[in-house]
């Protein structure tokens, strides 16, 4: 509790000074137009609208910030109020509210509702006191069977939402790993992938089986016809591919 | 003379920029599947994810075929009775006939690192280039065999940097296409110079997103392969 009063004495400290960052910065703004509006030209003008808008933006920031304790939530009470003039006012808003009264500060001093809101709790007051009470008992009757049916249709259809989602879920298989391993070794090392085709581009082929030949002379003696796979001669391969174009 | 000097000249900038690690030649990527039932469900929640929302997903139709060059047998190898692992190059192109001017894609792919648990995706080397359609004869001329063949179909899309494909995936180009698996394949990806681990996070938060429709996960298929498989 201490360290949330301390937590708040040190912010309303921050804001303060923002605050009076702010007020320097309106006042040098008043006192420019009062006495200089003949000699100010736009440049200066725009440079202290731009000085006021970054202050304010800056209590926003500090306002915004995660660790602020939420203003909000406090009240503002007015302790004192008197019609004559307050010297301790006068002094620190440096002449210029003499008074707290509900004249200047009507927001904060409302005991009232909002006239708009007032005409229309009249209007509801005046109602509600017109029916009788056997009309009134009859219809808030009505009014709760109405929400209570409301009521379980939404939880109705809540369950049936449910037991459908659960449904789903024990249901669905997506995806299966057998499969997923199959095609894993399929693209990566052939396996499953016979060769029975005749694409006339690829002439190297084992008489149908398994892709994969675990010995390369076994290879060679398979396919006799094909002069390249006398894998052993290494330097014969060589000579001969390099007397072929490739791109003939 | 400058024509002879070009070369050299690209060959320095090309080392320079390894050096300073600009090129993307790193894929890093998550990897998933979801049941054909179920697909509808994963390209409206990917439409509303990616970047192309207005248009519709871009789709494609692709061929791909993988070829092997195996070291040739020393005696060292002959003795231990196992060849050295063979270097996989993959040819690329599409099936589309409206992208008959395309060039074909050549792409060689790493071995897959998978990290520790801390490390959010795979990450394998990849390099591509575009070539002509050549390129099959002359790989076959260089020694390559061809190990398998797969067509691929599906859809495409961006986030940022990221690219997602759901694609089926069918055994060889016949007419009568054959799918292998009543899945599609899920990949999400991306292409970055080395140590951007950065976009690893991002693939993550992503992967997070299309959960529980699709695991998105690092799958190591070397691994998988030890596995007998039915």
């Amino acid at each position: 509790m201490q360290r949330d009063e301390k937590h708040m004495e040190m912010f309303i400290e921050n804001s303060l000074i923002k605050l009076k960052d702010l007020k320097v910065a309106i006042g040098q703004m008043c006192h420019k137009i009062e006495f200089e509006y003949e000699t100010i030209n736009w440049p200066t003008f725009l440079d202290n609208f731009a000085l006021i808008s970054s202050h304010l933006a800056g209590l926003s920031k500090l306002l915004a910030l995660e660790y602020t304790p939420p203003i909000r939530n406090l009240a503002v009470l007015p302790l004192h109020l008197s019609p004559d003039p307050d010297e301790h006012l006068i002094q620190i808003t440096e002449g210029r509210l003499p008074t707290f009264a509900a004249e200047v500060v009507p927001d904060y001093l409302r005991t009232k509702p909002d006239p708009a809101a007032e005409n229309r709790m009249n209007l509801h007051e005046a109602k509600a006191n017109a029916i009788t009470n056997d009309a009134a008992s009859k219809q808030e009757a009505q009014f709760k069977k109405i929400v209570t049916h409301i009521g379980e249709l939404i939880t109705k259809m809540k369950e049936e939402w449910e037991m459908e989602s659960l449904h789903r879920n024990l249901r669905t298989e997506t995806c299966n790993q057998n499969d997923t391993q199959i095609l894993m070794k399929a693209v990566g090392m052939g396996i499953g992938l016979s060769l029975k085709t005749n694409t006339p581009a690829m002439l190297m082929q084992q008489p149908g089986g398994m892709a994969r030949v675990p010995n390369p002379v076994q290879m060679a003696a398979s396919s006799p016809g094909m002069q390249m796979n006398k894998m052993p001669s290494s330097i014969k391969t060589n000579i001969k591919a390099a007397n072929l174009h490739p791109y003939r | 003379m400058s024509s002879e000097n070009q070369p050299t000249a690209a060959m320095d900038s090309l080392l320079q920029a390894l050096q300073v690690n600009i090129i993307p030649n790193q894929e890093y990527l998550l990897q998933g599947s979801i049941l054909d039932t179920q697909v509808q469900r994963l390209l409206h929640r990917l439409k509303g994810l990616c970047d192309n929302v207005e248009t519709a997903p871009e789709q494609f139709f692709d061929y791909e075929v993988c070829f092997s060059l195996r070291a040739p047998m020393n005696e060292q190898t002959l003795q231990m009775q196992q060849a050295p692992p063979p270097l996989l190059l993959r040819v690329r192109r599409s099936n589309d006939p409206a992208d008959s001017h395309m060039p074909f894609q050549l792409r060689y792919i790493g071995n897959p690192e998978l990290g520790d648990a801390k490390r959010p995706t795979l990450v394998r080397a990849s390099f591509d280039i575009s070539c002509s359609p050549s390129i099959i004869d002359f790989l076959t001329e260089m020694g390559c065999r061809m190990e398998f063949e797969y067509t691929v179909k599906g859809y495409l899309f961006r986030k940022g940097r990221m690219k997602i494909t759901v694609s089926k995936i069918f055994k060889a180009m016949n007419m009568n296409q054959e799918p292998l698996s009543q899945s599609y394949l899920v990949e999400l990806s991306v292409l970055a110079p080395s140590g951007s681990d950065a976009v690893a996070e991002d693939m993550r938060v992503f992967a997070e997103k299309l959960k529980p429709l699709v695991i998105l996960e690092k799958i190591d298929y070397k691994r998988l392969a030890t596995v007998p498989y039915d």
